[in-house]
């Protein structure tokens, strides 16, 4: 499918529209996404008040050693880990669960399938505005239902216990984004040939077994796919915390992007704040690399 | 139908109805604390059905404004923030529309450029936007809240639709120039060859075969920048210049919180995205399908 293997005159006079084409992709990303990168690590090596720009001053990797030796950034560090493995684990395991249960031959399903992707495309400060009404330790519906179920005889302070405060953002998370790992695993069931199902069948192998030598396997690359995916952005995740726990009760629910924001805006220090940036990216490369060795998906470019 | 097989699809059909309940509960209580009298949000025990239905709290937040500033006061808001509700929903029309537009725009000209004419580097800008929409907003917001001061346009409904775009055109890219990829190419040969230009080919052939593919970029952009709270919250220090995202969070500013308004708000600020679900939950899926979105 290239351009290549027709040879005709029109196409090298036209070059030029071409690259006309890709200028104002080139000016935005230059502008929008390349600059403000650069910008961030150079920053990473200034000491940086944004209340005096003026006094602005190159000072190394002296951001770099103030992150490395500051307890909170390794606690934040690593209950950035513990949120993202925690979101992770129970949205795939929920996540394939939900792909297989909309992907029975039901009448009526796509009207469930529609129901139960919804909340992916609910805005993060929904979710949260909502979840601070229902956890609300006073009022709120949930520990109302807990109680009366006979669970719990005290009320739970769900957003100002440390670990509680914790598994209210994991359940945020996995509440909001179970459906995008529908999604992904949903569309790839409706692509395993029906034959390979009904050999099996022949086989003699039952349901279960069917799952695990015909469906798994087939599911396996999707979902290496959207666990590198989802890894790398819950690691990074900002919203998702902060507007429900500000990162708190203290600074129980903080990780590395909360780190950073509180660096720069309430102590100022947008230099440490830019360090732990680069931080982030490193891991973030670290991640791709992950991603591209796995798949190797740029031998297939033909265009 | 065998018996067996009657119990088996019974027992997927509750199955299905509880997680759907489930997962859905969160918006139907929101829903229904929305559309309470005053008295039934705090009561006990909490009713899912409320007692009576009441769209005070929608009126409050649409008159917001009107009634704020009418001398005969009936109603008091407890904070300062419903009379601005209307405008922050309009600017986040405004923002999420324009860096929308900017976006597929730019990215459609480019999408179409590196997939049907040779020129050094085209090969690069697909993977160099892979990596660009990785990178978190946390990374970019500060040194683009820089970008803005020296185009002097901080605190502007201008600096939050370029914000978006720096988070919104590198998925619009890779999203776009996997789909262009996979038009064929021998329409648009067989039309230039017959005497037609460029132009009139990427008009008239090469959009309407692309348009899926814009449609689910277009999607995806206007659910991200609807979204998104960190770059207003640098961005934006006026009070009537924010979108709805930030502003919604000066309802916790008064000494009780009107969980009723706060709910009317969360509906009304999830009804825009409910409506493009509904309407393009067809082109969201094969979206999803190219595998570019920004979670």
């Amino acid at each position: 499918m290239s351009a290549e293997s027709s040879p005709a005159d029109w196409k090298k006079a036209d070059t030029r529209i071409g690259i006309l084409f890709v200028i104002p992709f080139a000016i935005a990303a230059l502008l929008f996404m390349v600059y403000p990168v650069i910008e961030a690590v150079r920053l990473s090596f200034y000491e940086h008040n944004p209340l005096r720009p003026e006094a602005s001053e190159f000072i190394g990797l002296e951001n770099f050693r103030t992150i490395f030796e500051d307890a909170l950034f390794w606690k934040s560090f690593q209950q950035a880990a513990v949120w993202t493995f925690c979101s992770i684990v129970l949205q795939t395991l929920i996540g394939v669960s939900l792909a297989l249960l909309l992907h029975l031959p039901l009448r009526g399903i796509s009207i469930f399938r529609g129901l139960l992707l919804f909340p992916y495309i609910v805005p993060t400060v929904v979710i949260a505005l909502i979840m601070q009404w229902m956890l609300n330790a006073e009022i709120g519906v949930v520990n109302w239902s807990l109680k009366s179920a006979g669970l719990i005889d005290e009320n739970i302070y769900w957003l100002a216990t440390p670990s509680m405060a914790m598994l209210s953002t994991i359940f945020l998370n996995v509440w909001k984004y179970t459906p995008f790992v529908t999604i992904c695993v949903l569309a790839r069931l409706q692509t395993i040939p029906l034959e390979l199902y009904d050999a099996a069948k022949v086989d003699g192998a039952g349901g279960f077994r069917r799952f695990l030598d015909v469906t798994l396997p087939q599911l396996a690359e999707v979902l290496t796919v959207v666990v590198i995916f989802r890894t790398i952005w819950t690691f990074n995740k900002f919203e998702e915390i902060y507007l429900l726990t500000k990162g708190g009760p203290g600074t129980s629910t903080f990780n590395l992007a909360i780190y950073s924001f509180e660096q720069s805006v309430a102590n100022l220090r947008m230099g440490v704040g830019a360090a732990v940036g680069v931080v982030m990216m490193f891991l973030l490369f670290a991640g791709s690399l992950i991603y591209m060795r796995v798949f190797r998906f740029d031998e297939d470019d033909t265009a | 139908m065998s018996a067996l097989e009657f119990v088996r699809k019974t027992l997927a059909y509750a199955f299905l109805l509880l997680v759907t309940f489930l997962m859905c509960f969160p918006l139907i209580w929101a829903l229904s604390t929305s559309l309470k009298p005053a008295r039934d949000v705090m009561a006990t025990p909490p009713r899912l059905i409320p007692s009576e239905v009441t769209f005070a709290n929608y009126r409050n937040l649409i008159l917001g404004k009107e009634q704020y500033f009418r001398a005969d006061q009936t109603y008091v808001p407890t904070t300062a923030a419903p009379q601005h509700f209307t405008t922050w929903f309009a600017n986040s029309v405004i923002v999420s529309a324009g860096s929308t537009l900017i976006s597929i725009v730019i990215s459609t000209l480019a999408a179409y450029s590196i997939t049907r004419f040779r020129y050094w580097g085209r090969r690069i800008i697909p993977y160099f936007s892979l990596l660009g929409y990785m990178i978190p907003s946390i990374i970019l917001v500060f040194p683009m809240f820089m970008v803005m001061s020296g185009l002097a346009l901080t605190n502007s409904l201008w600096s939050l639709t370029f914000g978006y775009v720096s988070i919104t055109l590198p998925f619009c890219m890779w999203l776009l120039w996997a789909f262009f990829r996979g038009i064929p190419i021998e329409l648009e040969e067989a039309a230039l060859m017959d005497g037609a230009s460029r132009l009139r080919v990427f008009v008239d052939i090469v959009l309407p075969s692309a348009l899926p593919g814009i449609i689910a970029a277009a999607i995806f952009s206007l659910i991200v920048s609807w979204n998104d709270f960190l770059f207003a919250r640098v961005f934006i220090n006026s009070i009537e210049n924010l979108p709805l995202t930030v502003g919604v969070m000066h309802f916790f500013e008064g000494v009780h919180v009107d969980w009723g308004l706060m709910m009317a708000s969360a509906v009304l600020m999830t009804l825009p995205m409910a409506v493009l679900f509904m309407l393009m939950q067809r082109h969201l899926v094969a979206g999803f399908g190219a595998g570019a979105v920004k979670g």
